[in-house]
């Protein structure tokens, strides 16, 4: 992009709007650490700050009726695709009013109204299901895509290969895309992944393979954009690599101190959002106001989120046998125990 | 016999750190378990760093892969110990672990040894929902070929584990997230805990309670409530599943003629039905009431700690149990 660029107003709402939910997220997770770090939210949790552009940049190249699946680094991919901040720190809460009504929490949040077809607890798991959705998509006749996200660690995990290989091969409408935030846990790459270039390896499949900064939200949305088109006309797979970082540890727990310090200011350096609102005003598409306004909106509205999340009821302890199964009389025919 | 107070987690890791120092083959694979991570539960701390990167192998997220190659090195030569983080990702390694693992001696005419321990870790009670708090050990079980283990207590980790590593066929050997962190004695010296030999943690009259795991802490308190009400429990670990000491727990069915099981897989075909089914068919005639179980309820692990309490076992329920068998609830 160019100073001169002369920009659409489809385009100024865009960029707004990406520039809107990069903040949404960043905040979010920030909340969420300190809450959790508070003791105030149970479970484990993952958080992917320094990711955001990945996630936002991707899911905005879609259509609302497009699905996604993501990984148990999922709070910035989900509210991406749509899920409210509400619905989601009530669900960090443990709260009735969790999109997932406090049973599944930060490593599970799922919402079918938005076609988050969910985060996920195993590593991988979200492909195959991706593909479903895809094959779905081809045998209904909709134009619908699926974005797959998944961790640099997980390219070496059997499903991915698997999902990768028929989706090549029944020409699913599926975009792979790999979230390269450099560790899987504990481990860097050259402990998980035998070649450097991902890239060639899925091209090995015959799907179309992109690398991508994937701190540069236009760049990942450009990608994203482009792979979707091509799955809308009947291409097949496309598989993007996106190169991130997460700022902190693998879980919050590990104070992640154990990489190199250079690395993590070298990576914090590049921040997604300071980026973002720099080209946002060398393009004249908004200025620092109209910025500062976006930053405080969605700071008020998380606060307002975290207050009702925190005032919200508990689920009742019995609500624990609900949801299992659809038929009721058979589900609870099978729920009965013989605890006295 | 002078002893230390130890960790769960280090009982786990001496034991395997001395039998890599008696025996060369001995070697760990799995997902970050060298230094400075150390394993996600910190079981292989520092071993890495003593016995380097190619005796400590971290492997790819590849959990079947983690199986199957610790096969075909226990099938030529070496004595692999694989960790496998979660019990639930046990189930990416399944083929593995119940095809080709429990089944090539059997297979192959008795031909081969399989020196082999897969250890996992499960169990609820950290919010951890419905994919990280399995307890899955009823699914190990039923799986012909295979010897399980499931200790309680740092002391017997630790003389389970070297057991299993010496032994000439596979050990799954089941750990619990939330007894990593708790302490007891363990000597000074060397010693090894014999498979198939079950421990009384608690001597009792009235009724006998066979828990495993993180419930055998919860048997140990809910028998100090019982007390409380002039009840006499008596707690029986196992230590391990297969084989089971039948004769411990049919002898203390003799001596109180009550029984309670309690795990922490899920009820339905789970392993306390196992349980209940050999005493009522060897100690029918010593039973004064109905075998109760105390298992997980039919559901999946809720994420909510409420839900998650109402869904698991609890102190109040094994409580609750032992007084049913003594009619002592209305
Ligand atoms: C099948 C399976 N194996 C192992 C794990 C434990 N685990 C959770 S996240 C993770 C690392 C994943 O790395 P990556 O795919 O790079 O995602 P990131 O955490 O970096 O976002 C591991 C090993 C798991 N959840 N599922
Ligand atoms: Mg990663």
């Amino acid at each position: 992009m160019t100073p001169e660029t002369i920009l659409d107003a489809e385009t100024k709402t865009l960029w707004l709007d990406m520039f809107r939910k990069l903040v949404r997220i960043r905040h979010f997770e920030r909340s969420a650490f300190e809450l959790y770090t508070a003791g105030k939210l149970p479970g484990f949790m993952h958080i992917s700050i320094g990711q955001e552009a990945t996630a936002v940049g991707a899911c905005s190249a879609l259509r609302p009726d497009d699905y996604m699946t993501s990984t148990h680094r999922g709070h910035g991919d989900t509210i991406a695709k749509g899920v409210s901040v509400e619905g989601a720190m009530a669900e960090l809460f443990g709260r009735v009013t969790g999109v997932c009504r406090a049973k599944g929490g930060s490593m599970h949040i799922a919402d079918f109204s938005q076609n988050v077809l969910g985060a996920n607890g195993i590593v991988a798991a979200g492909a195959p299901i991706a593909v479903g959705a895809g094959l779905s998509a081809k045998k209904r006749g909709t134009d619908q895509v699926v974005l797959c996200f998944f961790g640099d660690g997980a390219l070496a995990s059997g499903p991915i290969h698997e999902s990768m290989n028929c989706a090549a091969l029944w020409k699913l409408p599926v975009i792979f895309l790999r979230q390269n935030n450099q560790y899987a846990e504990s481990t860097p790459r050259t402990d998980y992944q035998g070649i450097p270039d991902v890239v060639e390896w899925a091209k090995g499949y015959g799907i179309s393979a992109v690398r991508v900064d994937g701190n540069d939200v236009l760049a990942v949305y450009r990608a994203v954009k482009e792979a979707a088109a091509r799955a809308r006309r009947g291409e097949g797979p496309s598989f993007i690599e996106s190169e991130t970082y997460r700022w902190y540890g693998h879980n919050i727990g590990d104070p992640g101190t154990w990489r190199p310090k250079e690395e993590i200011q070298a990576w914090k350096a590049k921040d997604p959002i300071p980026r973002f609102r720099k080209v946002i005003l060398e393009n004249g598409a908004a200025t620092d106001a109209d910025l500062d306004a976006i930053e405080a909106e969605e700071e008020a509205r998380l606060q307002a989120a975290i207050e009702a999340a925190e005032a919200a009821p508990k689920p009742k302890p019995g609500t624990a046998l609900e949801d299992v199964y659809v038929d009721p009389d058979l589900g609870a025919q099978a729920i009965q125990g013989v605890r006295p | 016999m002078t002893t230390r107070e130890i960790m769960y987690r280090e009982a786990i890791r001496d034991a395997q750190r001395e039998e890599m120092l008696r025996d060369p083959t001995v070697f760990l694979i799995g997902e970050d378990l060298r230094d400075p991570w150390g394993g996600t539960y910190k079981a292989t701390q520092n071993l890495s760093t003593e016995f380097g990167n190619e005796r400590v192998l971290n492997t790819p997220i590849c959990e079947e892969t983690i199986i199957g190659a610790s096969l075909g090195a226990a099938l030529t030569g070496l004595r692999p110990v694989a960790e496998l983080m979660y019990f639930d990702f046990v189930m990416r390694s399944m083929d593995a672990v119940v095809n080709q693992v429990a089944k090539v001696r059997y297979m192959s005419g008795g031909q081969v040894k399989v020196p082999l321990v897969i250890r996992t870790q499960g169990g609820g009670g950290r919010s951890s929902a419905a994919q990280h708090g399995n307890s899955l050990e009823a699914w190990i079980c039923h799986v012909p070929g295979l010897f399980v283990a499931m200790p309680s207590t740092p002391y017997d980790a630790k003389g389970l584990l070297k057991t299993a590593i010496r032994m000439d066929d596979p050990v799954f050997f089941i750990e619990h997230k939330l007894l990593y962190m708790t302490k007891g004695p363990v000597p000074d010296e060397e010693y090894t805990i014999p498979f198939g030999v079950a421990d009384v943690k608690r001597k009792g009259d009235d009724v006998t309670i066979v828990a495993t795991s993180r419930m055998v802490l919860f048997a140990l308190e809910a028998a100090a409530e019982l007390e409380k009400e002039g009840i006499s429990a008596e707690v029986i670990d196992p230590r391990t599943l297969v084989p089971l000491d039948e004769a411990t727990i049919l002898e203390s069915v003799h001596k109180t003629n009550r029984l309670v099981v309690v795990n922490e897989g899920v009820e339905r075909c789970g392993w306390a039905a196992e349980v209940a089914a050999l005493v009522q068919k060897k100690g029918f005639g010593d039973l004064d009431a109905p075998i109760e179980r105390v298992c997980t309820r039919n559901v999946p692990l809720p994420f909510q700690p409420d839900l998650e309490n109402y869904v698991l076992p609890s102190v109040a329920d094994i409580v609750r149990a032992a007084k049913y068998t003594l009619g002592k609830v209305e």
